[in-house]
């Protein structure tokens, strides 16, 4: 019975009731009025049923919209309360089937070209559907549904999902959604965005937590294995500085005691890549360079087998560029070899530059490789520079590199200057270059200067 | 998730235990709604529902539990809830079940209560 029928019902009893009073007048017929009575508590009956039965749908539907409303409350506390995708999805799925009293349901996930699958209820779903409209108006949707409501799951304007439900229920059986369900349904569509959104902001925090411990743990193990000084040399002068950058590169350079202090080995490299695996191939470097100098002369050998070592402990696409040098102490004989390094610069004391060029390819490319060694004099007031891309390679706003001219330049007037301050000029002028724009790689700089007579 | 909806119904004296397994909608609810009233023929006035295996209800099924909670209190009878997830526990409390039927938190503790 509906609301019609109870203003009918309320009318029925009032014109009985004013014929009642009108016998009552007219007539002194007693089973005439008890059957007019009986009528008007029947119809009173049933206008109090039908009152009845309104009040209770009333009230049924007003507890549903009650429902719905702290349903809607829950998810958004849920998703404030966990970063648990999987969770939040069977919650906003769970949710969604049960306020529009579906009987199955649907959630999919994506972005890009398509969406994936992640919740599915009463029923099969393809695990993949195009990224487009014309699939939400196919069957392919939720196969062997009549009836059903896709609305997709909107952020920033992209598609980053599409929540589904089908064959809304009824006691008669199932048809279609109501403007109602949809607009539920899409304010449980904007909670997923939310989820989703957080989820992605969660996701980049913890990526850049992870990124800042793997640079810590690169330039803890960078720290440990370049040396904490330059040994005592008479004669000699030696200066050894790096400045890491923000992403750690894999710049390497130390000094060697050789011959029983006869000799002094120096050496500076540069690992590809940068983080963890560059650290850790900087560490092999290092300890194989320690262990063949036990039983090897710095020399072309020494080098070919450091490839070999090189070769078989990194990936492939791994190499090291190194330039290193073997200095008799006594006499100023300098053995040099440049696996793919940047020229090092000879400085004379008149001023005069001369490069060191490369002898062979970069260190773990090809097995089987050679390298060149050269021989120059370290004459008294010579200095010897190496230094790694990170210095040479310093672009400025304009995106000028600091470049080698510059540096042999710049190294071409400091005959006066202790190694301390050329240092701290190479430094300072680079830094001018780049003019306050982020330090991008590695900067190394080892110095060698045979004391004037 | 069990969707199609299971029922198990476990006779302890005058006590009748249903325990349910998915989905309460409209299938689910008559099942529910058929095994009760069973009952009822049978002669059984204490029913308690245990909600375990479940973990959604629609509209459909909830209004099928009250029409089954009326008939209880037409005939004198009691029905109980127990073991309900809280989202269908708020569910039952906002829709008004919770006025008519008692909820209890497990199926040990609504047989100690239910059991003369």
């Amino acid at each position: 019975m509906n609301a019609g029928s109870v203003v009918a019902a309320d009318t029925a009893a009032a014109v009985l009731r004013a014929e009642l009073l009108q016998i009552a007048e007219q007539e002194n017929d007693g089973r005439r009025l008890a059957e007019r009575l009986l009528q008007i508590l029947d119809a009173s009956a049933a206008r109090e049923l039908a009152l009845r039965g309104q009040l209770k749908r009333q009230d049924f539907e007003a507890k549903t919209r009650g429902v719905q409303l702290e349903a809607l409350y829950d998810v958004g506390l849920a998703i404030a309360g966990t970063l648990d995708l999987e969770r939040l999805c069977e919650e906003i799925l769970m949710r969604s089937v049960s306020l529009s009293d579906a009987r199955r349901g649907a959630l999919y996930l994506g972005g890009g070209h398509d969406l994936e699958l992640r919740r599915v209820f009463g029923g099969d779903a393809p695990a993949r559907l195009p990224l487009d409209a014309t699939a939400r108006e196919s069957a392919v949707l939720l196969p062997g549904a009549v009836h059903f409501l896709a609305v997709p799951v909107e952020s920033d304007g992209a598609t980053k999902g599409l929540l589904v439900v089908g064959d809304k229920e009824s006691r008669k059986g199932v048809g279609p959604f109501s403007t109602g369900d949809r607009r539920t349904l899409e304010l449980l569509a904007n909670q997923a965005a939310i989820a989703l959104e957080n989820l992605e902001l969660h996701q980049a925090a913890l990526d850049n937590q992870r990124l800042e411990r793997e640079i810590e743990l690169a330039s803890e193990i960078q720290r440990q294995i370049l040396p904490k000084g330059t040994p005592e040399v008479p004669g000699y002068e030696l200066a050894g500085w790096n400045r890491p950058a923000r992403h750690i590169g894999g710049d390497y350079y130390d000094f060697f005691r050789l011959a029983h202090g006869r000799e002094l080995g120096v050496v500076l490299g540069d690992v590809s890549g940068k983080g963890v695996p560059a650290a850790l191939l900087v560490s092999t470097l290092h300890s194989s360079l320690r262990l063949l100098l036990d039983r090897l002369e710095l020399g072309s050998d020494l080098f070919a087998r450091l490839n070999e070592h090189i070769l078989a402990s990194s990936s492939s696409n791994k190499f090291i560029t190194l330039f290193a040098a073997r200095l008799d102490v006594a006499t100023g004989d300098l053995v040099y070899l440049n696996a793919g390094h940047n020229p090092g610069i000879l400085v004379r004391r008149d001023g005069r530059v001369e490069q060191m060029g490369p002898g062979g390819l970069p260190l773990g490319l090809l097995p089987n490789m050679s390298f060149r060694a050269e021989s120059v004099n370290l004459a008294p007031g010579d200095l010897l520079c190496l230094y790694s891309d990170g210095i040479t390679e310093a672009a400025s706003p304009s995106d000028e590199e600091f470049g080698l001219e510059r540096l042999a330049t710049l190294l071409g007037g400091v005959a006066n200057d202790s190694l301390c301050e050329v240092v701290t000029r190479i430094d300072r002028e680079v830094s001018a270059h780049a003019a306050g724009l982020p330090q991008g790689d590695d900067q190394t700089l080892l110095l060698l200067r045979r004391n004037p007579d | 998730m069990t969707e199609v909806l299971r029922l198990t119904i476990d006779r302890r004296d005058s006590l009748a235990v249903i325990q349910t397994e998915g989905y309460i909608n409209n299938q689910g609810g008559e099942e529910i709604a058929r095994a009760a009233y069973d009952l009822l023929d049978g002669g059984c006035r204490r029913l308690l529902l245990d909600l375990t295996g479940t973990k959604i209800i629609n509209s459909i099924g909830i209004s099928i539990l009250i029409e089954i909670i009326e008939k209880m209190i037409e005939v004198e009878g009691r029905l109980a809830f127990c073991a309900l997830t809280p989202t269908i526990e708020k569910t039952f409390h906002i829709m008004g079940l919770a006025q008519y039927a008692s909820i209890y938190p497990d199926q040990a503790t609504a047989v100690t209560e239910l059991l003369p």
